[in-house]
């Protein structure tokens, strides 16, 4: 089972993914994929983990390859999330990957080896602003895989403003 | 309450005025105390970063106006699916925003979004 869960900035996206877990028996994973840098990216890992505290999550963090995180197969793995994901294997040597389809089937073979997938992923090109070249193509990159997966997933929820919508059942 | 949400120029106010006579407060402009007594609470996004540019507590002064006036209804733009900015104090405002909204959905018995004009309920019936 692979779900998608997207959304803007601070919608509930992470509280929702999370009680997709509730009545998982076996090993749950949250799977971390960014590097944290900052006192912002800190601050908002302590955030999480907080949110994840006795709800049973075993952490591992994979920033880019990330079907090569090691975690036992048949788990339950929450992805938090695409976003960083793309950035980190798109600048990954300091200079712009086309990477969509290597992402993509990166997940595709995560998938198979567990019981459960959930994705926590972005929205991000709903500004409608000019941006620079790089930061235009990380837009259609993170929109051309939310489309692939959500192709491949077996739901699709979007969180507005902290209410669960389903786009795909 | 009633919470109508979506992008910018989606036809918010114009739902919001089809489907009740009051007068508008603009959220961007009013003063805060105007907030409580407000029937239709326009850009609320902007009244947060106001509320936040004069050290307030923004996602407080939301629960408390949630309590505070019950019936408004309160219109916000959605500003939290874009690029993150690059300025910190807009990447804060961006939050806060969200979160502002949860609070606001959470208590509301119906919230509406718009896209291009049209609504969809995401909570309770359209108007």
């Amino acid at each position: 089972m692979m779900i998608l869960v997207t959304g803007g900035s601070k919608c509930g996206k992470s509280r929702f993914a999370e009680s997709l877990f509730s009545d998982i028996a076996g090993p749950k994973i949250y799977l971390a994929t960014m590097q944290p840098y900052g006192e912002e990216a800190h601050s908002a890992i302590e955030r999480h983990r907080k949110m994840r505290a006795d709800k049973g999550f075993l952490t591992a963090e994979q920033y880019t390859d990330i079907d090569r995180a090691e975690i036992p197969a048949g788990s339950a793995v929450l992805l938090e999330c695409m976003g960083n994901l793309l950035a980190n294997e798109m600048f990954r040597d300091g200079q712009m990957n086309d990477c969509t389809d290597k992402i993509v089937s990166d997940i595709l073979r995560l998938r198979q080896r567990m019981n459960l997938l959930v994705i926590v992923t972005n929205q991000v090109g709903s500004d409608d602003l000019d941006y620079d070249a790089g930061t235009a193509a990380y837009i259609a990159a993170l929109g051309i895989i939310n489309q692939k997966i959500a192709e491949n997933a077996d739901k699709v929820i979007e969180c507005v403003y902290g209410i669960p919508v389903t786009v795909k059942r | 309450m009633i919470l109508i949400t979506g992008g910018a120029y989606q036809g918010k106010t114009a739902y919001a005025q089809a489907h009740f006579p009051y007068a508008v407060t603009d959220g961007a402009v009013c003063e805060f105390d105007e907030a409580k007594d407000a029937k239709i609470l326009t850009n609320y996004h902007v009244f947060v970063r106001r509320l936040m540019e004069s050290g307030i507590d923004a996602e407080a002064s939301t629960a408390a106006l949630c309590k505070d006036n019950p019936e408004c209804i309160v219109l916000l733009d959605e500003i939290g699916s874009g690029i993150i900015p690059l300025e910190k104090s807009e990447r804060v405002w961006r939050e806060t925003v969200g979160r502002a909204g949860c609070i606001l959905a959470e208590y509301a018995h119906t919230v509406i979004r718009l896209v291009c004009g049209i609504p969809t309920a995401l909570k309770g019936e359209l108007l």
